[in-house]
């Protein structure tokens, strides 16, 4: 994260969002990395005042690090190129908490990006988090409903939360406000997405290491230990010091078997619509929950924790670790809807919400792991009991898997279930009769069909005699970054090319001969394919010479193919590329600059169709098409830097 | 030398690109050849859930925009610490759109530094030296603030096994209070440190040299320096240096 071209992205992106004070502060941090405050000023070129401010308001947006050492009480700032890093990601962010939870939720979490870090007490002062305004109703509901149109379909929980809000504020619509606001903010903790503010989060990890790593020292019970054993217990002591100051976790106690309190309930929405609609309108205080239904499953006591609202001297940001776990998830879904049954998908997606609740991170270490050195970490354990739950009583399990007496034996030849079903053999009709047994049995043979190879997207478990479920992180997200690597690979050199990298990643090292046996292609393609995938750097060469001389003649070539490497290329290319874009849009925008000062002036904003021409609109048209396109090629790029990096 | 002399007989080395050697031959004129054709890769159009992504992107970027923080640099004032403002100004003044217009009024108006005021800020994430004068701008430094008295060097000891929760509700609860009643709360922090006052001037006093200076090093002054100190010394050094040659 600290090459050329990530610190090159990181200035734009600061730039872009915040304007050139900050890009020329964080561009300066860059270079120098680590940096007091005089020479800062010194080498930014900078006036006291402009220096003073923007580095407030850089620390309060979590720009830059600070640290005062103890030293010598000087104060010195760094970058911090994560979080200017996830300015890119947050459209995507919304876009998903959106999705998730519903309008207002997204509302609060831009709030809480626009601010950095705000304390509860004053998220309840802001007027743009009073539900009041009348727009949220027409545009969320069509919103919602295309989003579902397109992706999940049968997920009517979804569309059942859209429309809450909306009644609620229909009926009263100022008295609401502050009962809703927390808890959406509960559902975020819950979830994980948002998390509290420690002072530690302020000073880059290192100094986090080192501070710990002091601390510990100068207790008594360490100062007796002496070599080997001195230094365990400082590394074990230090570990558990930072993750106990680094700790920002919200969802204790808001979690209740394992499922946040704000989390929707499929299962109960599916069961009774109506119904739960009249209970929301006299439980007020719940927004997105489905569970006036659920009352009595509940213990009182704990029922009524949620309209507590939250503590108001607790300060939040945004959770980007947690957030990233929630869109690997998301990837994995894709990866399971493109080839199997759109109700095996909705299967696996209660799985992986469960899943998702209780991950904190994508994995333990800093750094992705050497190809061959990954172990392999398996998520935590869901039962089927809990899967069953969660999946809607009304989806149509039975209809896409095949009938019960022969399915084992298609099932292992690897026949898609739809297929089968399209065959015309039928099954027994609604499912709304089917036993609950029965029903365990379906959602446990859609995990099944899940499991299988290629993506090995499950993996099954017995825990103490208890099926349960899990899914393989680290094998998944390898498959990941494979699967974008192939997809490159063909874009850029055709499917030959593909075949030949295929080969090699299955048998390691090979000579061309060799090669060209497995591979069954002639020699001048594969020689072309070759050399012109050598040139990108995708493949590479190795000699290995049979005598001391290392004549040419004597020596062994051997091609190789390796994904480290490649991924390493190819995320720098992806920084570059995505830079590129960003300035290319500066360059745009500097080209149009004086059309754009005139529709942000503050008569014609928000009312351009009185004021601007015929073709002022259409240019303007244009240019939002534009920079649509090119922040959507962003954002693209952003995914598969997601998928080489963070996943 | 000795290389041309190993090689008897044989032109000198680059002998063969002279223009001598081809006293008929022309200069080769052709076009060279075209680079070959190459088809440009066009981006997909953009699905719907993209276009959410984008345009949250963007609704969020107009926010900052729109925000306190958002802040350009004015040529002007970046330059104006060597040169006259004004004359610096002239130089950037763009006669086609520089003239004030009645439209003028409506345009964006553009800062050049953040504006920090306006929101509570929760003073312990910041570094005291640097930067709680600018946050809190009845911060003087030395004085007791929001119950944390200012020290020059904590004891290392202390820091991380305090509770920081109770700490971060405390202050909580304090800027909650100092909010609703804003005028009773300063003057709290006003009152107290009254028998101070000296104090605070001479730190004052400190704190304007230091932002004159900008650190003990000056680049502009490097020359001069180096010039009234050592300016004999390095005349007597070039006279030694000569003497010592005849040794």
């Amino acid at each position: 994260m600290t090459s050329q071209y990530a610190g090159e992205l990181c200035t734009l992106l600061v730039e872009d969002n915040f304007g050139e004070l900050f890009a020329r502060i964080f561009s300066t941090l860059v270079h120098y990395d680590r940096l007091s405050f005089s020479r800062l000023k010194f080498y930014s070129r900078l006036s006291n005042s402009q220096l003073r401010h923007g580095l407030a308001a850089m620390v309060q947006q979590h720009l830059i690090y600070h640290y005062t050492s103890y030293d010598d009480g000087i104060t010195y700032y760094e970058p911090n190129m994560q979080s200017a890093y996830y300015l890119v990601r947050s459209g995507k962010i919304l876009e998903f908490i959106e999705h998730r939870l519903g309008k207002y939720a997204a509302t609060v979490m831009s709030t809480i990006m626009f601010l950095g870090h705000a304390q509860v007490g004053y998220l309840e002062t802001l007027p743009a988090l009073k539900p009041a305004n009348s727009d949220m109703n027409g545009a969320s509901e069509d919103s919602g409903e295309k989003q579902i149109a397109e992706e999940y379909q049968g997920e009517e929980a979804h569309q059942e939360t859209e429309d809450q809000p909306n009644g609620l504020n229909g009926n009263h619509a100022p008295s609401v406000y502050p009962t809703l606001l927390h808890p959406t903010l509960k559902a975020l903790a819950g979830h994980g997405y948002i998390l509290r503010v420690r002072d530690a989060q302020f000073q880059s990890y290192t100094d986090n290491a080192l501070d710990a790593e002091r601390s510990i020292k100068l207790r008594p019970d360490i100062k007796a230990l002496k070599g080997k054993k001195l230094e365990d217990a400082v590394m074990e002591g230090t570990l558990e010091l930072l993750k106990e100051r680094l700790d920002g976790d919200l969802t204790r106690g808001l979690m209740f078997n394992g499922v946040p309190r704000g989390a929707k309930r499929r299962h109960a929405t599916g069961a009774a619509d109506a119904p739960s609609k009249k209970a929301q309108v006299d439980y007020a205080a719940v927004d997105e929950d489905e569970d006036g239904e659920d009352e009595n499953e509940w213990s009182d006591d704990e029922f009524g924790e949620d309209t507590i609202p939250m503590e108001t001297g607790i300060t939040i940001r945004i959770n980007y670790e947690k957030l990233d776990v929630a869109l690997r998830n998301r990837r994995f879904l894709e990866l399971a809807e493109r080839d199997s049954s759109p109700e095996t998908a909705e299967v696996y997606d209660c799985l992986l919400r469960r899943i998702e609740y209780q991950t904190g991170k994508c994995r333990d270490t800093t750094q992705i792991p050497r190809e061959g050195e990954e172990g392999e970490q398996y998520s935590v354990p869901i039962s089927l009991r809990a899967v069953v739950e969660d999946v809607d009583l009304l989806l149509d399990l039975a209809g896409s898997v095949g009938p019960m007496e022969i399915f084992q034996p298609v099932h292992r030849h690897g026949k898609r279930p739809l297929e089968e079903s399209v065959n015309g053999i039928g099954h027994d009709g609604p499912n709304g009769v089917q036993s609950d047994g029965n029903r365990t049995y379906e959602v446990d043979q859609h995990l099944c069909l899940l499991a299988q190879p290629p993506y090995n997207l499950t993996s099954k478990r017995m825990v103490s005699g208890l099926i349960t479920w899990t899914v393989e992180f680290r094998h998944l997200a390898r498959k990941l970054r494979h699967l974008e690597l192939e997809r490159i690979i063909e874009a850029r050199y055709g499917d030959v090319a593909l075949r030949v990298v295929r080969v090699l990643h299955d048998k390691g090292k090979l000579d061309e001969k060799r090669l060209q046996e497995i591979s069954l292609l002639p020699f001048k393609d594969l020689r072309q394919v070759l050399a012109t995938m050598q040139t990108g750097g995708f493949v590479d060469l190795q000699e290995v010479p049979r005598d001391a001389q290392r004549q040419p003649s004597r020596t062994i070539f051997l091609w190789f193919y390796d994904p480290d490497r490649v991924c390493n290329s190819v995320l720098e290319d992806a920084y570059k590329a995505m830079s590129r874009c960003l300035q290319r849009l500066l360059f745009e925008r500097n080209r149009l600059k004086e059309f754009l000062e005139k529709t942000e002036r503050s008569d014609v904003k928000g009312n351009e169709e009185r004021y601007l021409s015929e073709a002022e609109l259409t240019l303007l048209e244009q240019w939002r098409a534009k920079e649509a396109l090119l922040l959507g090629e962003v954002a693209r790029l952003d995914e598969m830097v997601a998928v080489m990096r963070d996943y | 030398m000795s290389r041309f002399g190993a090689k008897k007989g044989r032109k000198l080395p680059g002998a063969e690109f002279s223009w001598d050697n081809d006293p008929s031959g022309e200069a080769d004129t052709a076009p060279t050849p075209l680079y070959p054709k190459y088809t440009v890769p066009t981006a997909r159009p953009l699905t719907e859930r993209e276009k959410t992504q984008v345009d949250f992107y963007r609704a969020l970027r107009e926010q900052f925009h729109d925000g306190p923080y958002y802040s350009v640099l004015d040529p002007g004032i970046s330059a104006s610490r060597r040169t006259a403002a004004g004359k610096a100004a002239r130089q950037h003044f763009d006669p086609f759109h520089g003239m004030p217009s009645y439209s003028g009024k409506y345009q964006k108006k553009k800062r050049g530094i953040p504006k920090l005021s306006g929101r509570p800020y929760i003073m312990k994430y910041f570094p005291r030296d640097d930067l709680w004068e600018v946050i809190q701008p009845t911060y003087k430094p030395g004085t007791a603030m929001d119950g944390f008295v200012a020290r020059m060097a904590r004891p290392p000891l202390k820091r991380g096994f305090e509770d920081d929760e109770e700490e971060d509700e405390d202050i909580g609860k304090r800027r909650k209070t100092g909010d609703d009643d804003d005028e009773g709360g300063e003057n709290d922090d006003l009152l107290e440190p009254d028998d101070q006052e000296e104090e605070e001037i001479i730190d004052d006093d400190f704190e304007d040299d230091e932002d004159e200076m900008g650190g003990d090093y000056n680049a502009e002054q490097y020359f001069d320096g180096g010039d009234d100190e050592y300016g004999d010394d390095g005349f007597g050094d070039g006279g030694g240096g000569g003497e010592e040659d005849t040794y």
